[in-house]
């Protein structure tokens, strides 16, 4: 398969270093799940990828191409936010369809196209709502809409499904993974749930407490045991989280 | 509107205190002199009197068209400082200097200067309008576009939206809610101060026939013109402002 994203020493400092040293690389059709303690740096490190940040030290491959960060790029990479982004002043569909515009489509396919999205993640009926009047599950639903709709060849994911409920979570679970099943992309997914990352991705990163490194790098291919995984990893996170307390009290 | 919505707007304590005044003007009134201050009845038969003469309109009208040409063009150079301001840094440094200068500077000033740029025509009233007006609503511009919200800007980055795309879906619809609020403040600016500058060289608009009014000695007529002042003052901002202020929070 054909390496997709390499990253080689890449770091970064704030007015703390936030990022040590992160290395890794992704392989086309990958669904890489990062893990780590809160504030460990893995929205910076998704920044940085996705080239909204520029790194301090290391660089980013993306296709064999250098990544550099606030430069007008061609790259086709969605990103879903922490927060939903949505712009509150157009409708849902409107949101979608605008980020289909510097593909060169149509009016009436990006409107088409939006609406197939808000469908895929169960917002059909909501298309013509203004942000402010859906709630915010309903909002981050439609950023995941947006992201998929310019059909991206890497998804960057920010802890998307996080204020969704259980039962969402779990169809916004399996529609991704549909996705990324039925269309080989290649897609970094930060979440906090361990279930959730053992449940859907294929390779796992565990950060360390910040500045982070990475702590653990996993295939999750079955070949151990799902429950004794998810008990690893937790203990894993508990020592990290543990340290990064008690690096802050220092 | 029903009956119970005409009782709340016209609000009874304020009736009574207009009730107040209209009886100490009116004691006043006799007490001083219709030249120094002409009775409210006296008002009212002058304002009578334009209205069906149509005197009214000429004046209001010939006034109202320098306010909109010259507030007009205010609006435009503004929101094109606004476009400066958001394609550029140092430029938004220039605008924001300008506009600092602009704002400083008195009416007089360009009452005098447009008097010996423009003669006795209707640019003068009109470029002063402009000039004043123009940081009013150049600064609310400017800093709408300042406050954008830079995370929706980047996720326009992230998607590829260019120059234009940006500033068309982020920061026009933005900035609206600030151009808005700057206008209105500028237009009530703009009429006050055109007329102001009507005084000197034109031989229209509310501005010259106040004055005339006096140098005549019709003193009601300076009364009721600027009763006239007043109200389309309050009648553009209930019918143009308002509306175009609701339409924009639509989404909200
Ligand atoms: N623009 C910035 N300037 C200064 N410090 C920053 C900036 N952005 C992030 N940081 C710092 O970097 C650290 C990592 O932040 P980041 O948002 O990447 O963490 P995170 O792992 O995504 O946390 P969470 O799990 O809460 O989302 C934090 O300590 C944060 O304060
Ligand atoms: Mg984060």
């Amino acid at each position: 398969m054909a390496v997709k994203l390499v990253l080689s020493g890449i770091g970064k400092d704030f007015l703390i270093p936030v990022i040590d040293t992160v290395s890794f690389s992704v392989e086309a059709g990958e669904f890489v799940c990062l893990l780590g303690p809160n504030g460990c740096g893995k929205t910076t490190l998704l920044r940085i990828i996705g080239g909204i940040e520029p790194a301090t030290r290391g660089t980013v491959l993306l296709d064999g191409k250098l990544v550099v960060a606030d430069q007008r790029h061609d790259r086709p990479v969605g990103m879903v936010f922490q927060e939903d982004r949505l712009l509150p002043w157009m409708s849902l569909r409107d949101n979608v369809a605008l980020v289909l515009k510097p593909l060169g489509r149509p009016l009436a396919e990006r409107r088409a196209i939006a609406n197939r999205y808000l469908g895929v993640v169960g917002l059909r009926g909501f298309e013509d709502y203004y942000p402010g009047r859906v709630s915010g599950g309903m909002r981050q639903r439609a950023a995941i809409a947006r992201a998929l709709a310019i059909e991206p060849d890497v998804l960057l994911m920010d802890e998307p499904f996080a204020s969704l409920d259980a039962q969402n979570r779990r169809i916004m679970q399996n529609e991704v993974r549909r996705i990324w099943r039925e269309t080989g992309r290649t897609i970094l997914f930060v979440t906090h749930s361990i279930e959730e990352a053992v449940a859907i991705g294929t390779h796992l990163i565990m950060l360390s407490a910040r500045p982070a490194r990475i702590r653990e790098a996993i295939r999750n291919d079955g070949r151990v045991e799902r429950a004794k995984l998810i008990d690893d990893l937790n203990a894993m996170i508990m020592e990290e989280v543990e340290r990064q307390q008690g690096g802050a009290s220092l | 509107m029903t009956r119970r919505d005409w009782a709340t707007r016209l609000h009874l304590p304020t009736l009574g205190a207009v009730l107040v005044i209209l009886v100490v003007w009116s004691l006043l009134s006799w007490r001083y002199g219709a030249y120094v201050l002409p009775s409210p009845g006296a008002v009212l038969r002058g304002f009578a009197g334009i209205l069906k003469s149509g005197e009214i309109w000429g004046h209001t009208g010939a006034s109202l068209y320098r306010i909109v040409v010259g507030f007009g063009c205010a609006v435009g150079v503004a929101i094109l400082m606004g476009l400066a301001a958001f394609v550029s840094r140092a430029a938004r440094g220039v605008v924001h200097d300008f506009l600092a200068v602009l704002n400083s500077t008195s009416v007089f000033v360009w009452i005098v200067i447009s008097i010996i740029w423009f003669g006795l025509s209707n640019w003068a009233p009109i470029f002063t309008t402009f000039m004043i007006t123009l940081p009013v609503v150049g600064s609310n511009i400017v800093e709408g576009v300042q406050n954008v919200d830079r995370r929706l800007l980047e996720m326009g980055d992230v998607y590829r939206l260019n120059g234009r795309q940006k500033f068309v879906a982020i920061v026009i619809p933005f900035t609206l809610s600030y151009l808005v609020a700057g206008m209105k403040v500028g237009f009530g600016l703009a009429l006050k101060v055109s007329v102001v500058a009507e005084i000197f060289g034109v031989t229209s608009g509310i501005g010259y026939i106040m004055n005339y009014s006096r140098e005549i000695l019709e003193t009601q007529m300076v009364f009721v013109w600027a009763l006239v002042m007043i109200l389309v003052m309050m009648v553009t901002d209930k019918l143009v402002f308002d509306t175009l202020s609701r339409r924009l929070a639509r989404w909200r």
